[in-house]
Parts: structure tokens; C-alpha cells; sequence
């Protein structure tokens, strides 16, 4: 099995065109014109079986492609799997939506127009691997075939699923998607349209219907002329006739069916153990010699070679495949989190400027005047967190920002985390701001929207949002003059820990770690009562000394009724009440272990320009729930801006995490950050290391860090679906790829060094580490040590 | 081999370790109570973690095991070798490693060294090591297929080590094998190739897609500059070894590199300094099996692990499956980064100093070492623990599990057994209930990707010791 894989992501933006269309001609496929070159996004995975059978799954944007691919011998299929097209054989248009699938037989003069972004699954099909297959011969033109309902359905389905799996599919399990391939192009295709020969409409379709009959008998030895027209209720003679008009005899036809299934048995590994009588004695043949003969007579080598060298081929070929990864979403819970939402975004966006403790931050913190405007005007300007300037659980580029700052502005915001409520006492009473975002009684729920899922809670019926997405998220913030293109800087110039505000607790600062269902561990516990989720209270001491933080108790999550009624028998929606009645705190957990803190964002983004309401949990492109504990003080982060003004939000705050955030979270603990935002216009970005930025960049005072995902860009990548498949897909190793290719492009575009010299430098000194494995879109980062090119 | 066994004062290099050998026993007793307080039960029974299993001070031999064709055993691993030196647990052992890169660039990696040019001779008459690899020695690449790529130095036996016991493997020392030829005295040279199996392979921007490249690094033998730098990198061109056969690819290892066929180019990676680390990529214990098995692979038993960690001042744990234990080092690497991405490291010759330490199978209940089902590394800071798609793969895969291996590749697997063995540990060692040890990984234990080129492919997790309570007072 040969394996291409190719994504625009692995080339600086204006080499993209020139790469795509060389991939493209790679699969045989020409890229026409493309709609906007500076917009370019593309992947092709493309695997070729020893048959010759090829599967090439595309998904770009808006362009026009044509098959090269004229040899007479082969037949194609192409599934649409999302966006709209129009197809032309020369002869006539015919639209393309999504689930619908266009044939043809190879040599026909293909256009394919795609509107915008698309994917697409094409496979060809080799004419001799079908030929013996076919009850009736293929259409000589192109056609469609609607998805929307019946056998086309099922097939567009099925086709579907192979493009979701390509990956993960291996040659031996190939071979039976191979058979049922065959099965489904016979069973759509030929029906609709008999060959120009003599055969009427009626006598064709008795035809198909015999056919399917015969492949349903081939294993029973008795099967007869005889006994098909008894069975079929049609006389021997007409079957015999109806036979001939195709030119074959039925006895022909039978043993030509019995030889072909036979010989997919013989090179699939799951029949490795089955002698070759067992096979043959499987497919109707009553004598093992008369079929080794009949084997040789009809493919010119013995069952016994045949099988040999297929073996032997199909380890060579597994031997190859040194790097390939394993099934997608190994173990992961099977849970679907994301789902579409209503256009527009409920949450309050009251714009609410207020500058009050202004003096008290300024003395409390050294602020840099770099990257301020030429004329001095950097402002210094304070947002606090409530319920006007928080969203919760999305992102969305139709908020109302609740702040406008300038390029080189600094901007105090507090954030706060959504797991205050798991110990409402410490973290939440007292305190005006989270008050107000956490409140909720049967009367009143301040932020009713949590998530990006529907507002009335028609899935799950969970809540607002239905949990799809959990952080509080503090903003937007426009920054004026930002364009799609732009990169925005970030600097952390400070984080503060947020101090209790209950008089109980005077000056103690209260985090809260949940091991939950979507951690990784969730499947796999030893002790009872499996499944759990325990939620462990933490307190800080940032204030005197050691820094670190310790285990005050934890608890497990007991079934909670949120105050609209709803019951949560598991952490399905953020910010639930918890009745402390129905827990168990159990103190002295942990005990004497001193876990030092490493204060960090897990949140920060701009807003998705590809969705309406998206997902805070999954990382793309746009940065988001990054959860890597490098974005700490002192850090920066470079983000490419994707719509107009930015809208910059940071959130989900945590006192530590480990890489890979094992179970869930990490100690999510409210924050306060002082950042220093500056805008890099698009045209004066040249030689700047985050010139070509496609993906979150984060520079720390030692290390580029640089972050891969499972997918890159999944709303763009994935489509409509995206926001439920991207938690179907995780993978580290999809993750690994991505970060290799990225580190890739930085040393070659940032730091100007050869392909050789970058791969080179990434095997002896980078460091590659997980992430996380528990936000959907997995992470693995590279760590580029600075003081490499420190001559 | 046992050419020369040391006496305190004998002179030999890192010797000054085996002159205080008893006092640093007696350390290291102390803090192996220390180092594994587990649960208060655990650490009553932690005072005779190791009974009877070394002998009294005076008694602690350092043997020296130099490297060449006699004293190595390339790219397979074996219960059935025949051990060099027998060591008393508790002994000391100096070991020399070889790089099997080294004949990427004979003029600075073996000319003029008696050790590397007795193991890498290979004329149209001679090959000294024929055997190179776990497969067939009629294989058409060469004796052994290059199923199995490293220079093994050992292996040496722990004398009454038996499958269940524990081998403990302190890393005093590590240095660099200095060049033998005088025309780059004082230098130490490395080879870093982009091979085939690299994880970048068939995944480049620039033409040709499929290549194969080699960069020569250059340090500084007494390692006092603490950083390697390229000399120059070149294209492997088809090498037609002395007897004739002709690797288009890597595909076998010590093949020479003849330069008269290759364009080297200079100024690669130019004012770049690699910090180096120096460590072994493969060390470890003996498989259960008397088959041959290709030393690429990591496993529960270590071997192939390279994870760079693995340098002075750390002590590895291995499960031990065969009689004797049966301890080999080797694929030394100067420099390597969390997932030797290309497929090898700074690949350079080095010179370890180790102590063994046997723990009886019978004295660890109760202990740490209980149920070690995994390779476990302490360093001076942190505890270490490592995971693999397939943490037995020769039991786990079956008949073809050697081939197998290599298509079953996953990451994600490696991240779930790392998970499992760092939970372990955290029960094990520190007494943790399971709820405890689950919210510490994820607050306080960092996953990293240890390699992606070695067909089991490894995720560690990295604890650090100061998250515990010091109990080693």
C-alpha cells in the first residue's frame, strides 16, 4: 500500500499555490485555477493498494480541478463530502452537492468546479479489478448518483467512512472494503444503465436481480441453473438465454463469481489460517484439484503461488509503513461534545469600561513602554470580570466587544475559572465579580449561555449551550486597525492569583482540579467505583514563599439538579451548584505533597473567522484552550488575527498543569493578567519570525514553542461537521505530524535553514512533548531552545 | 570479557569511584531507603531492600570491558550470549560503546582507534562482526538483514540475577571517545542521519522527497566545551559494500561510506551550538527469548529507549528476564531531542562507568520495585517513567511481533501505557490512592514523546522528586 500525504500547512504561505498544484499532479488531478491563491488551503491523502485500487481524499477551497488521469482502464468515483460543485464531461453540467457521488469511466474530459471549500473522496477503480465482478457492463458516461436515499445512500455512506479512515486502514483490512466496493459499484452503477445491447429495461433488471442472486449462493455447491430459475420463478431457458445475450454461459458465469471470491480469500489475512480447500470448499467448489485447476486457468498461477507471493508482498509493504499511526480515537471516550448552534450569540455583551484600581496595578507591576505608540498614548485600561464581560463556553466573531484598545495598549483582565462553583465557599462568595457570572437560582441565571450548542438545550437538554464549550472566557477586546492577516502579540507582563474574597479565608487563593469524563484515565480505572469523577480542592501559597500548592480535600461528583431543574450525573454542563449535602469531603489527600504552581492562561484566542459559534474546548489555529503551562508570565503569544478588530478573550486560568493535562484539567484557579497587546500589520510582517503564521506561536524568555494538533485548522478542515468530529479524531499522532511539520517551516522560514539542516536540528535538539489529550484536538509542542542560535 | 578487572587505585579513568566504592555503597543503601519510602508499611520492610545481595565493602571489583569485534555484539539482543565479565552485584563496570554511525566518516569516527577499526574492519576478505541485525545471515542486505542496528558492548552477567529480580544500573560516568587519528587530535566526531525511518521520511517540501541524509558533528573530547557543532552534511548516495552488495538506502549498518561518490556540504547548520547530553540510546537487560531480537525495538527489558535523559548521574531499573540478566550498552548519542525526529541522535562513541545493583525478586515485595513491568529512570531531580505502543511486544504480537512492531506505531498507545506506569508508580512508591495519583499527572507530571522512529514507540512521564515529602532523613 502506497501512502501520499501533503498539507499546504508545511510550506510558507506564497509557495502554497506552486506546492498544491505539484500534489495534485502527483494524484493525477490538475488544479485549473484556483479562486484566491492567497487564500490557499489544501490536504490530499492519497493511498494506492497493491490492486492498483486508489482512494485520494482532497479538501481545499474554491477551484477548478480536471482528472489527468485518460488510461481507458480505469473507472472513477468521486464522493462529495462537503461544499457544493458542478461537474462537466464535455457534454453536460451537472451539480454536485455534499453526500452525492459522480462516476464515470476514466478518458472522459472532466471538469470539476468547487465553490468554495470542499472535500472530496475520489477512487479509481482498475477495469480489471472489476471486470469478472460485474453482472452487466458500466455506463460509458459520466454520472451522478444522489446520496440522499436508497443503495446510493448507503454507498455514499460507506464511502464516506472509508474517507474518514483512511488513515487508520491498513492493507489487510483494505481487502474486504476492496470486495464490498465492487459489490456497491455493481449494485448503484450497472443497474441504472444496461449496455446499448439488445437486453430491454425489464430483462436487464431480471438480470441484475439473478445476478445478486447467484452472489448470494455462490457458497452453496447446489447451486444450479435449475435451481435459480425454480427459485427466481423464470424458465431454464430464458436464464440460459439471458446469459448468452451478455456472452457468457451461466456455468461460466458461476465459476468466474466462485474463482474471484476465492482469491480475495486467499491474500486476506483473516483466512490466513483456512487451507486453499478450505477456501474453494467455502465458495461452492466441491474438489480442490478441479479448482486449482480452474484457479490457474483463469489468472495463470497456482492458488498455492498466488497466495505465497501476496503474502509475501503484503509484508514487505507492512514493513514499509514504519511510520504509520494507530486507529484514530484509540480508547478515546466516545462521547459527541460539539454540535452546530443558532446564528447569533445570546450572551451579555454590555460594553463596560471601568478603570478603577488602576493606580493600585500600576504600582503593583513593572510595564514596559516598548511597543507603545510613537506619540506616547499607551493606555492602561482594566477589565474586570462579571456577567457583562465574560462569554462562556464559546467563541464567536459576532460578540460585542466589551473593550476597544489600541495597538500597544496594556489591559488588566480578570478571569475567571468555571470551576468555582465546585467549592462555592471558597471561590466564589464574597466576590462581586464571580457572583455575578456564577449566579443562578430558579428566578435568575446571569449567563445563561454556556457553550456553543443550542440555546434550548435540544440535544442533551443540559442547558443553554449545553455545555458545548466550558471556560469563562473575559472579552473581546477589539483592537482597532486589526485586519484578517494581521498578527497580534501578546505579552503576559504579570498574573496574579485571585485572592478569596470570604472573610473565612482572608488572603488565601483556592483552585479546584476535576479528574472527568473526558480525561484520559476515564476508561481505564483501576479501583471502584468505576467510572468516577472526583473533583480535588486545592489551596495556593503563592503570597508566602514556597509557591506551591497542596490538597485541601476532594470529593466525587454525586448527581447534581441544577436550580432549572436539569440533573447532572456527570460534569455535562459548567458552573452547576454543587449540594454540599450530597458530597463527601475527604481531607488529608495528598497529603505533604507540595505541587509547585506555574500560573498560566489555559485560554487565549482570537475570534474563528470559519463559524458562527464555535467550541471553546478544541485548539486550532486561532490559539483558544491551548492549556500548555508555558503561557505563564513572561511569555508571548502570537496569534493570526481572523477577523476585523481581533476580538481577543483569555480564560480558563490555571495554578498548574503537567503536559498532557492527564485527567481532565488542570488546577483551575481564577487569575488576573496584565497583557500588552501590539498589532503587527500584515504588510510589515516580512522577516519577523511570526511572518508566517498559521498556527498559535508562543516565545518565552529561553524557548519558541510551537504547537501542533491532531488538525491544524479543524473548522476549516473537518466542515460542516467539525465541531462533533474533531472528538472523534483525536490523535497524538496526528498531533506529532503536525508539530514536526511546523517546526519544520519556522527553522526554514524563520531561521532560514535548509530542509536537511532543519530535520537535522530537530532529531539532536528539539524537544517534543504532549500537550494535551483531553481538549478534542490533541497537542503535541516543540520546544526550540534560543540560546541554539546564540553564536 | 573480563581483560582487566580494576583494584582501588589501578588508575583507570572515573576511578576514583571504585576507590570509595564502599563508602558510596553504603550511600547508596541509605538512599535507596530513602529514595522509596512507598507507604509506611513499605518502608518498614524498605531497611533489607536488598539482602545479602552485595558483598561487604572490601570485596567491590571495577572490571573494564573495552570495545571490539570480541566484546560486541551487534543489532541483536539474545538470552542465549555468552556473558563477558560476571559481576557481583554491587561491582563496578567500565564499558566502552561504539557508535555503528562511526563508518559514515572512517578518516574521524575509526582511523587510528585499534577498537572501532576491529569492529568496523570489513574488506572483500574480512568482516570481522559478521552478524549484523537479529535476521538471516544469508539475508541479500548481510549477515543479519540489519535487523538491528547497534553496536552492543556485553553483555555482562549479575551473578544470581534470574527472571522476576530487578536490576539496578547506576550511570557514574560518561565520556566522550576521544578521535584516534592525530590529524583531529583532541576532537570527538558524531553522525546524525535523516534515514528511512525517519518520522520525517516521504513527509519533505524540498526534492527529493525520499532522501537519506547524513551531518557530521564535531566536539570537544575533554568535553569542556559543552557543545557540538556541524562539520558538513551530504546525500547518501548507493554504497556498494566490500562484498559487492549495493544499499541504495540505509539498510544495513557499518556499511563505509566511500567519499568519493558523495558531495559533502560545509557550512551546514553554520553558528548553530547544539548542547550536548551525553547518554546511551540502548542499554538494557536480556529478552526472556534465546532468539535473536533486533535491537530496535524498545521493550519492558530497555534496550532501545533513547531517551537522553539516560546520561550521568542517572540510575535506571529493569525488570529482569533472563538468567544473569545479561546487561548490554550501547548507541551511544551525544545529543539527541525528545523524539529523535530523523531517526538518530548525535550518534557518537562513548565510554560509560556503571554500577550494578541486583535486587532479588524475594526482597521486593513491599518495596518500590514491586511489580516493575517497565524500565524506570531516576535522575538527579526527577523520577522517569516509560511507556510503549506495546510494553512486551514479543509476548504481546505473536509470531511476527519483530515485523509487526514496526506497522503498530502509535503514540497514543504510548501515551496510555505511560499513563498506566506512571500511575503505578505513584501508587507503588508513594502510597497514593488512585484518585490522588490521577489528579497529580495531571497537575504536576509532564508527558513528553521520548522517540517516533523506533517501531515501539515511546511517551515518558516526568515526575519531579521534589513534589514529595523528604522522607530520606
Amino acid at each position: 500500500m502506497d501512502i501520499r500525504h501533503f498539507t499546504t500547512e508545511s510550506y510558507p504561505r506564497q509557495q502554497r499555490p506552486h506546492a498544491w498544484r505539484d500534489a495534485l499532479a502527483g494524484c493525477k488531478l490538475r488544479c485549473q485555477a484556483i479562486a484566491d491563491d492567497s487564500a490557499l488551503h489544501g490536504s490530499v491523502y492519497a493511498s494506492t493498494l497493491g490492486s492498483g485500487l486508489e482512494f485520494i481524499r482532497v479538501a481545499s477551497c474554491a477551484q477548478t480541478l480536471s482528472n489527468m488521469d485518460g488510461s481507458a482502464g480505469v473507472v472513477w468515483l468521486a464522493l462529495q463530502l462537503q461544499g457544493d460543485a458542478v461537474f462537466n464531461d464535455g457534454n453536460s453540467s451537472m451539480p454536485l452537492a455534499a453526500g452525492d457521488i459522480a462516476h464515470g469511466p476514466a478518458g472522459t474530459h472532466l471538469l470539476m468546479t468547487q465553490a468554495g471549500d470542499f472535500r472530496q473522496l475520489l477512487v479509481r477503480v482498475p477495469r480489471p479489478l472489476l471486470e469478472s465482478r460485474l453482472p452487466a457492463p458500466l455506463p460509458a458516461r459520466a454520472g451522478q448518483l444522489s446520496g440522499r436515499s436508497g443503495i446510493g445512500r448507503v454507498f455514499a455512506n460507506f464511502l464516506g467512512s472509508i474517507a474518514d479512515s483512511l488513515e487508520t486502514l491498513d492493507a489487510g483490512q483494505m481487502l474486504p472494503i476492496e470486495l464490498a466496493l465492487t459489490e456497491f459499484i455493481a449494485a448503484t452503477l450497472c443497474v441504472q444503465e444496461p449496455d446499448g445491447s439488445a437486453m430491454s429495461p425489464g430483462h436487464s433488471a431480471n438480470f441484475f436481480r439473478i445476478c445478486q442472486k447467484i452472489e448470494s449462493s455462490l457458497s452453496n455447491p447446489e447451486a444450479s441453473l435449475a435451481l435459480l430459475a425454480r427459485q427466481e420463478r423464470v424458465s431454464e431457458r430464458y436464464l440460459q438465454k439471458l446469459f448468452e445475450s451478455t456472452g457468457r454461459t451461466f456455468s461460466t458465469y458461476i465459476r468466474q463469481r466462485r474463482l474471484e471470491r476465492c482469491r480475495a480469500d486467499l491474500i486476506n489475512p483473516l483466512y490466513a489460517r483456512l487451507s486453499i480447500s478450505d477456501i474453494c470448499f467455502r465458495w461452492g467448489f466441491n474438489d480442490a484439484a478441479h479448482f486449482s485447476h480452474a484457479f490457474r486457468d483463469q489468472y495463470g498461477v497456482s492458488p498455492r503461488n498466488y497466495r505465497q507471493e501476496s503474502g509475501a508482498e503484503l509484508s514487505r509493504q507492512l514493513l514499509r509503513q514504519i511510520s504509520r499511526g494507530w486507529p484514530l480515537g484509540f480508547a478515546e471516550p466516545a462521547h459527541k461534545r460539539g454540535a452546530r448552534a443558532e446564528a447569533t450569540p445570546s450572551a451579555g455583551a454590555a460594553v463596560a469600561l471601568r478603570e478603577p484600581e488602576l493606580a493600585d496595578v500600576r504600582s503593583a507591576i513593572e510595564i514596559p513602554d516598548h511597543g507603545a505608540d510613537a506619540d506616547g498614548t499607551a493606555r492602561h485600561h482594566y477589565l474586570p470580570a462579571n456577567a457583562h464581560t465574560i462569554h462562556w463556553g464559546f467563541f464567536s466573531k459576532s460578540l460585542a466587544p466589551v473593550l476597544e484598545i489600541d495597538s500597544g495598549d496594556i489591559v488588566t483582565i480578570e478571569t475567571l475559572t468555571q470551576h468555582a462553583s465546585d467549592d462555592h465557599e471558597r471561590m466564589i462568595q464574597g466576590d462581586a465579580g464571580a457572583e455575578s457570572v456564577f449566579h443562578w437560582t430558579r428566578e435568575r441565571k446571569n449567563v445563561d449561555r454556556r457553550g456553543a450548542g443550542p440555546a434550548d438545550a435540544s440535544i442533551y437538554g443540559r442547558g443553554n449551550g449545553e455545555g458545548f464549550g466550558v471556560h469563562i472566557c473575559t472579552g473581546p477586546v477589539y483592537v482597532r486597525d486589526a485586519k484578517p492577516g494581521d498578527v497580534l502579540e501578546v505579552r503576559i507582563l504579570d498574573v496574579l492569583p485571585r485572592l478569596s474574597a470570604n472573610p473565612k479565608y482572608p488572603g488565601r487563593t483556592f483552585g479546584s482540579n476535576a479528574a472527568t469524563w473526558w480525561g484520559f484515565h476515564y476508561n481505564e480505572l483501576l479501583t471502584e467505583p468505576k467510572p468516577r469523577e472526583v473533583v480535588t480542592i486545592y489551596e495556593l501559597n503563592c503570597a508566602h514563599g514556597d509557591n506551591c500548592a497542596r490538597a485541601v480535600y476532594n470529593f466525587r461528583w454525586m448527581p447534581q439538579r441544577d436550580p432549572d431543574g436539569v440533573l447532572h450525573s456527570t460534569i455535562d454542563y459548567p458552573g452547576v451548584p454543587i449540594d454540599r449535602d450530597s458530597i463527601v469531603e475527604n481531607h488529608g489527600v495528598l497529603k505533604n505533597i507540595k505541587i509547585p504552581v506555574r500560573p498560566h492562561f489555559g485560554v487565549i484566542a482570537v475570534a474563528p473567522k470559519e463559524a458562527e459559534m464555535v467550541d471553546s474546548i478544541p485548539p486550532s489555529d486561532f490559539g483558544g484552550n491551548l492549556d500548555n503551562w508555558r503561557i505563564a508570565k513572561g511569555a508571548t503569544v502570537y496569534l493570526r488575527v481572523g477577523v476585523p478588530g481581533a476580538l481577543f478573550s483569555v480564560g480558563d486560568p490555571h495554578a498548574s498543569q503537567g503536559d498532557s493535562e492527564l485527567c481532565g484539567t488542570a488546577i483551575e484557579c481564577s487569575l488576573t493578567g496584565v497583557f500588552q497587546i501590539i498589532l503587527h500589520r500584515k504588510k510589515d510582517l516580512t522577516n519577523q519570525p511570526y511572518a508566517d503564521l498559521s498556527y498559535p506561536l508562543v516565545e518565552t524568555a529561553d524557548e519558541w514553542v510551537l504547537h501542533g494538533f491532531s488538525h491544524p485548522s479543524y473548522l476549516a478542515e473537518l466542515g460542516d461537521k467539525a465541531q462533533s468530529e474533531i472528538y472523534k479524531e483525536s490523535s497524538l499522532d496526528l498531533a506529532m505530524r503536525d508539530a514536526f511539520r511546523k517546526t519544520r517551516r519556522f527553522l526554514m522560514s524563520a531561521k532560514g535553514l535548509t530542509e536537511d539542516e532543519a530535520i537535522s536540528l530537530m532529531s539532536v535538539a528539539v524537544d517534543f512533548g504532549v500537550t494535551q489529550v483531553v481538549d478534542g484536538n490533541w497537542g503535541v509542542h516543540a520546544i526550540i531552545r534560543k540560546s541554539l542560535f546564540e553564536p | 570479557m573480563s581483560e582487566h578487572e580494576c583494584t582501588p587505585g589501578c588508575g583507570h579513568p572515573s576511578h576514583g569511584a571504585a576507590a570509595r566504592a564502599g563508602e558510596e555503597l553504603a550511600q547508596a543503601r541509605h538512599d535507596l531507603d530513602g529514595e522509596f519510602p512507598a507507604s509506611a508499611s513499605a518502608r518498614a520492610m524498605a531497611a533489607p531492600l536488598i539482602p545479602g545481595s552485595i558483598p561487604t565493602a572490601g570485596m567491590l571489583r571495577h572490571h573494564f570491558l573495552p570495545a571490539s569485534d570480541k566484546t560486541v555484539h551487534w543489532g541483536h539482543f539474545s538470552a542465549a550470549l555468552k556473558p563477558l565479565v560476571e559481576a557481583d552485584s554491587g561491582d563496578f563496570v567500565t564499558i566502552e560503546t561504539l557508535t555503528h554511525q562511526a563508518p559514515d566518516d572512517t578518516e574521524r569516527m575509526v582511523r587510528g582507534d585499534p577498537g572501532a577499526e576491529s569492529v568496523f574492519r570489513w574488506d572483500a576478505q574480512q568482516k570481522n562482526v559478521d552478524r549484523r541485525g537479529a535476521g538471516p545471515m544469508d539475508s541479500p542486505v548481510g549477515a543479519g538483514g540489519g535487523l538491528g542496528a547497534h553496536v552492543c558492548t556485553g553483555p555482562v552477567a549479575i551473578k544470581g540475577a534470574m527472571p522476576g529480580d530487578v536490576l539496578e544500573v547506576r550511570i557514574m560516568d560518561v565520556s566522550l571517545r576521544p578521535c584516534g587519528n592525530p590529524q583531529y587530535a583532541g576532537r570527538a566526531f558524531g553522525s546524525n542521519a535523516a534515514g528511512w525511518w525517519g518520522f520525517h521520511y516521504g513527509d519533505t517540501v524540498e526534492e527529493p522527497k525520499k532522501r537519506e541524509v547524513i551531518t557530521i558533528f564535531e566536539l570537544d573530547a575533554t568535553g569542556e566545551r559543552n557543545w557540538a557543532r556541524a562539520v558538513y552534511n551530504f546525500r547518501w548516495t548507493p554504497q556498494t559494500d566490500p562484498f559487492g552488495v549495493v544499499h541504495s538506502i540505509m539498510d544495513y549498518p557499518g556499511v563505509p561510506v566511500d567519499h568519493s561518490t558523495i558531495t559533502k556540504n560545509y557550512d551546514v547548520l553554520k553558528d548553530y551550538r547544539i548542547p550536548i547530553r551525553p547518554h546511551f540510546g540502548v542499554m538494557g537487560v536480556a529478552p526472556a527469548t534465546s532468539d535473536l531480537v533486533n535491537t530496535n525495538p524498545p521493550s519492558f527489558t530497555g534496550g532501545n529507549i533513547d531517551n537522553w535523559r539516560i546520561g550521568k548521574g542517572a540510575t535506571m531499573y529493569y525488570p529482569v528476564a533472563a538468567a544473569g540478566a545479561l546487561f548490554s550498552v550501547g548507541d551511544p548519542h551525544a545529543s539527541q531531542g525528545d523524539s529523535e525526529l530523523c531517526g538518530t541522535a548525535i550518534e557518537c562513541s562513548l565510554t560509560g562507568t556503571f554500577q550494578l545493583i541486583l535486587h532479588k525478586q524475594a526482597s521486593l515485595p513491599g518495596t518500590a520495585l514491586e511489580g516493575l513491568t517497565y524500565p524506570l529512570l531516576k535522575t538527579p531531580d526527577e523520577w522517569i517513567v516509560h511507556g510503549f505502543s506495546y510494553g512486551d511486544y514479543l509476548s504481546e504480537l505473536g509470531a511476527n511481533a519483530q515485523s509487526a512492531i514496526f506497522e503498530k506505531s502509535s503514540m497514543d498507545r504510548a501515551m496510555r501505557a505511560a499513563y498506566r506506569n506512571m500511575r503505578h508508580f505513584l501508587m507503588t512508591t508513594q502510597g497514593l490512592s488512585e484518585d490522588e495519583a490521577i489528579a497529580l499527572m495531571s497537575i504536576a507530571v509532564d508527558f513528553g514523546v521520548t522517540q517516533v522512529v523506533d517501531g515501539n514507540w515511546g511517551v515518558h512521564a516526568i515526575v519531579k522528586k521534589s513534589l514529595f515529602p523528604d522522607r530520606g532523613a
